[in-house]
Formats: structure tokens, C-alpha cells, sequence
């Protein structure tokens, strides 16, 4: 009497399981699937930093964590926090590692 | 009444297929279309990323992303629906 | 931290790294900013990178320039990244 019904049906989807109206996927559903994930950011300069996307905004500032600097695939620096200015953000890439 | 196709409709027939993106410069990006917003932000899965060798701009090195990424819309210079890149095309056919 | 400028708040009159378009790198106290990014520095170092290729050799000559100012405004436009400092967390 008291056991409770296999909680398999009811439980919501983990969030990466999520399911995509026709496999559609906008740029905010990208970019909440990656908060607080690493990330590679490249610049249109060529230079890219790779670390953990903390938060962003309408104009794709960023603001990062545990940051490293590649310049032509080469490490360069290293950055606690950083903020990079959107315009100059080519694409946003997630990271698996 | 008007069957006249609008910009972005193209784009979002696009959803699902191939696109080929040229960036203002001489980036060149492809990748199956996800989806995009307003502002021509693209979201691309297989990503590829043509662009000049930054020590010898006459050769152009190609870059397998691997992984989704959020194009930001305010580089984007064209949209080829169904292009898969310069390798296809025809100016690297004709040299 | 809700939205990236939040960053640049929190680094109100410390000292910050501001990487600038043209290999041009400032170093400095941060005394204001605005919505773009504009910003008032003081005690700024200031370092050019430049790199020149020699012309018998073809090597890479890079040479750095630093100099020191006062205080000092920065256009938001051409600013890369900026990074605060290190904080132990």
C-alpha cells in the first residue's frame, strides 16, 4: 500500500535529455546548455580562450573563468577572470574535455 | 498571395541542412543549421572553419570545430543554403 | 555575478589588465566605466608590442614599448578583454 508508483513516467527529463521542438535548437537554447560549461570563444583576431562560461549578455560580452589564451594554438596566458568585449566574439564553441 | 521568399524564411528552410557561411574578411565557416535568431546568430553542429594561416595568408587552414557552436551574427557577411564550403565551390574547382 | 559587466563593477578601484585591439596593453587602477565600456584609468602602464620582420634574415623582431601615465581614458571600442586581479577562490 504505501510503496509509491515507479517514478520512471513522471520524472521531468534531466536537462540534457531535453527535448527540441523539431530539432530546432535557437542560440539562447545553445547558450543555456552551455552556462556555467567550458567553452572555447574565438575572436575574429584568431586568438581563443578556453574556460568556463560564467554569464554573457545581448551583445555576447563575456565573462569567463579559469581562462587560458591560445594565440595561433599556442597557450599564452592565463586569466582568474576575465571579460571579453563581444564584438569582438566570432563564435562560441562548446568544449568537451 | 505572395509566394516571395523572405530572408529569413530562407534561413529557416535552412534548419537541419548544410549551410555555408562567409564572414566579413576571409573567414569561411560550414555546418548543419540548428537554428538562429533576429540577428542571424547561427547555432551549427559539425562546424568546420576555413581561414588564412596567420603566418602565410595564401594558404588556408581548416579546422574541424567538433562540437555545437553559437555563431555570433555580427560578422556574418553571406549565407549559402545547402553549400558545403569552399571546397565544393566553384572557384577552388576552376583553379 | 549576473551579467558580464558585473565583472567590471566588482573591479572598481582595483587594478585591471585591459588587452586593447593592436597588441596595445594596459595596466591600471580602474576608476570608472559606462555601458560601453569606456573607462577611466590611473597609474596606467602602458605596453606596445610591435613585431617587424628583419629584412636581411626574415626573422621576427618583437619589441615591447612601455611607458607610463597618470591617468588616462579608454574608448570601449577597442578593448579585447579585461581581466581583474587574481583573487584567490
Amino acid at each position: 500500500m504505501s510503496s509509491a508508483l515507479p517514478d520512471n513516467t513522471s520524472k521531468a527529463p534531466e536537462k540534457e535529455a531535453e527535448a527540441v521542438p523539431e530539432n530546432k535548437r535557437s542560440p539562447s537554447d545553445f547558450l543555456k546548455a552551455v552556462l556555467g560549461r567550458p567553452v572555447n570563444v574565438r575572436l575574429n583576431s584568431g586568438t581563443d580562450y578556453r574556460g568556463v562560461l560564467a554569464c554573457l549578455d545581448g551583445y555576447m560580452n563575456i565573462a569567463m573563468e579559469q581562462t587560458e589564451e591560445y594565440v595561433d594554438g599556442q597557450l599564452k596566458s592565463k586569466y582568474g577572470d576575465c571579460f571579453i568585449r563581444g564584438n569582438n566574439v566570432m563564435y562560441i564553441s562548446s568544449q568537451r574535455r | 498571395m505572395s509566394n516571395r521568399i523572405l530572408p529569413l524564411e530562407l534561413i529557416d528552410k535552412t534548419i537541419g541542412s548544410p549551410i555555408w557561411i562567409l564572414m566579413r574578411g576571409q573567414t569561411e565557416i560550414t555546418g548543419i543549421l540548428r537554428g538562429f535568431d533576429d540577428y542571424v546568430n547561427l547555432v551549427l553542429e559539425d562546424a568546420v572553419e576555413y581561414s588564412p594561416d596567420p603566418r602565410d595568408k595564401s594558404v588556408v587552414v581548416k579546422t574541424e570545430l567538433k562540437s555545437e557552436i553559437l555563431l555570433n551574427g555580427n560578422h556574418v557577411a553571406v549565407l549559402v543554403p545547402g553549400g558545403t564550403g569552399p571546397e565544393d565551390s566553384l572557384a577552388s574547382r576552376a583553379s | 555575478m549576473e551579467e558580464p559587466l558585473d565583472l567590471i563593477r566588482l573591479s572598481i578601484d582595483e587594478r585591471v589588465y585591459v588587452k586593447c585591439r593592436n597588441d596595445r596593453e594596459l595596466r591600471g587602477r580602474l576608476h570608472a566605466y559606462d555601458q560601453h565600456l569606456n573607462m577611466v584609468l590611473s597609474d596606467v602602464e602602458e605596453t606596445i608590442t610591435t613585431t617587424e620582420e628583419d629584412e636581411e634574415t626574415g626573422e621576427e623582431i618583437v619589441s615591447k614599448k612601455t611607458r607610463s601615465v597618470g591617468m588616462l581614458f579608454v574608448r570601449g571600442d577597442i578593448i579585447v578583454l579585461v581581466s581583474p586581479p587574481l583573487r584567490t577562490s
